[in-house]
């Protein structure tokens, strides 16, 4: 038994030691280093908010335009860094791995943690935001803070599990397909417009997406976290009638993610160690 | 070989290991798309090792030698506790430390302090055990305030400095070494040779692929794979001299270039770490 819990504190060592690995490769010499993680999701924010806020900016359901931006692409982040770093992970260590004895899932799990790491950060940076637009100046305040901002909690594993899910399925399937990389590269893209970050899905006011939007499980993670900025709580049943976040949904997407991606990794297993 | 068997590092009994191989490599889902499409997506049973059997004992330093595709890799992955073999097993009475090429599972942005505690947690050592033998592979390595330095400024003699002086530092019972060893300049080779022949007087156990003779330095013992079975295991000088015969004599041996036995004489410890993966 003790033997077993050695082992797994020297696992959660080793899951510690590549997580901040990751996090320094991240922004490795950079200027202002570990900074640019609260600076990124600003800029691109401002970016973002200057080219659509025309377009979609009226159609956020009561929510400033920026920090629906900003919380839209935070958490959607967590899902993206993830999945595509871990796409390679283990091809990468493959000099390693062919002669260790190491659980293989420890490394796309590093990498879930990391992102998660990188949204602690951008979640400084909206944090920021909505300090500054929450301030009765430029005629606002435009945000009101709500005590319901901390019930993210409820929404970070699911999206983690989810994340982790996907992010087994893909080191595995990438020793065996290295083109995937590609293919996965537009998946993402796709899945980053099917996703309402920048726009919403009244101010598209098509019956079909209201209708198909409740089948992508980012979309309830992503509008779940703002139903809570907003001051909302998300409903815990999934409805079809209505487009609404569930948390019912995000937990379901987040179970089965993780029981088939773990499973192929397991199944695998033998075929990645004599594959790499 | 049955005798004191509480001795044995190292159990190998049965070895077989069969793989479902496509005639070519297929590592891209566009090429299974269009073999799949083009019908010539043929699956070949491959045995790869057939009922492989030995033992290693304490303190025992063992080559494994066989030409290139014979099963020497495989083996090795299913020895380490990577691989499942198909039916039989392999079985560890301690703690093996491969010796990585040149390099290998080190991250060029960290320093190479972070890739010590990096590379020795991915080898299985906690926090504690790796704090306690920092200073002794510092010295060794000889790196000085370079330790301090990121990976990537270091020159291959010293990232091969590092890398030894992790893998023979760390207490393991087993050392796992790829093709003999070129480390460093001739200072730093000779320290190593010396190392490993302390480490070898204390009792750890080597396990050494390779193609060269200059593992007669080590190795009493040496068991010849050739077409997934052991076709010799026994005296290292015995063995290498019908191994160095076979493959000079069989030129049109198949699945090996008729150039292929100028690979093996003369692979002196200046030979290239990954000399496994050269064609000849």
């Amino acid at each position: 038994m003790s033997k077993k819990t050695a082992r797994l504190s020297q696992r959660m060592y080793l899951l510690r030691l590549l997580v901040k690995r990751n996090i320094k490769n991240q922004y490795y010499r950079s200027f202002i280093g570990v900074l640019w993680t609260v600076l990124n999701p600003l800029l691109n924010m401002i970016v973002m908010a200057f080219v659509f806020s025309a377009l979609f900016g009226r159609h956020t359901d009561g929510l400033d335009y920026p920090i629906y931006i900003l919380s839209g692409n935070i958490i959607f982040g967590i899902m993206r860094s993830s999945t595509s770093s871990s796409l390679g992970c283990l091809v990468g260590q493959s000099d390693m791995l062919q002669k260790t004895k190491v659980p293989i899932e420890i490394f796309p799990t590093a990498n879930v943690f990391s992102a998660l790491v990188t949204f602690g950060f951008s979640f400084i940076a909206l944090l920021l935001v909505a300090g500054f637009r929450a301030l009765p100046i430029f005629g606002g305040p435009y945000f009101y803070f709500s005590w319901k901002i901390v019930l993210i909690i409820i929404i970070l594993p699911a999206v983690t599990v989810f994340s982790l899910g996907i992010s087994y399925f893909l080191s595995a399937l990438y020793v065996f397909f290295r083109d995937i990389k590609h293919i996965y590269g537009v998946i993402l893209t796709l899945w980053t417009y099917l996703t309402p970050l920048f726009y919403s899905v009244e101010a598209l006011k098509s019956e079909l997406v209201s209708k198909a939007m409740v089948f992508n499980p980012m979309y309830h993670y992503v509008e779940g976290f703002r139903e809570l900025l907003r001051g909302d709580i998300p409903q815990i049943m999934l409805s079809f009638s209505t487009t609404q976040p569930s948390i019912l949904a995000m937990y379901g997407f987040a179970a089965v993610s993780l029981v088939l991606g773990w499973l192929f990794l397991k199944a695998m297993k033998n075929k990645i160690a004599a594959n790499l | 070989m049955e005798d004191n068997r509480q001795d044995v590092v190292l159990e190998v009994r049965d070895v077989t290991m069969k793989f479902n191989k496509y005639e070519t490599g297929v590592n891209s889902l566009k090429e299974l798309v269009v073999r799949a499409f083009k019908k010539n997506l043929k699956k070949r049973k491959f045995e790869c090792l057939k009922g492989v059997s030995f033992d290693v004992h304490r303190g025992e330093a063992v080559a494994l030698i066989g030409r290139n595709g014979a099963g020497k890799s495989t083996l090795l992955k299913i020895v380490s506790g990577i691989l499942k073999p198909t039916s039989g097993y392999a079985k560890r009475y301690g703690r093996i430390t491969p010796l990585l090429r040149l390099g290998a599972g080190f991250d060029g942005n960290a320093t190479g302090l972070e890739n010590i505690y990096l590379n020795a947690a991915i080898l299985g050592y906690t926090k504690k055990e790796i704090d306690a033998k920092i200073p002794e592979i510092v010295e060794f390595s000889e790196l000085g305030d370079f330790i301090y330095s990121p990976i990537k400024t270091y020159s291959s003699g010293m990232l091969a400095r590092l890398g030894f002086s992790i893998a023979v530092s760390m207490d393991s019972e087993i050392l796992l070494i790829d093709e003999i060893l070129a480390v460093g300049d001739i200072a730093f080779n000779k320290k190593c040779h010396a190392k490993l022949a302390e480490l070898q007087q204390k009792g750890l156990t080597f396990l050494i692929v390779s193609h060269g003779e200059a593992v007669k330095r080590y190795c009493k013992r040496a068991i010849w794979i050739d077409g997934g079975l052991v076709r010799e295991d026994g005296d290292i000088t015995t063995v290498f001299k019908h191994y160095t015969e076979a493959m000079t004599k069989k030129t049109a041996a198949p699945a090996t270039a008729p150039a292929a036995p100028a690979a093996q004489p003369q692979a002196k410890p200046a030979a290239p770490a990954a000399a496994d993966a050269n064609k000849k």
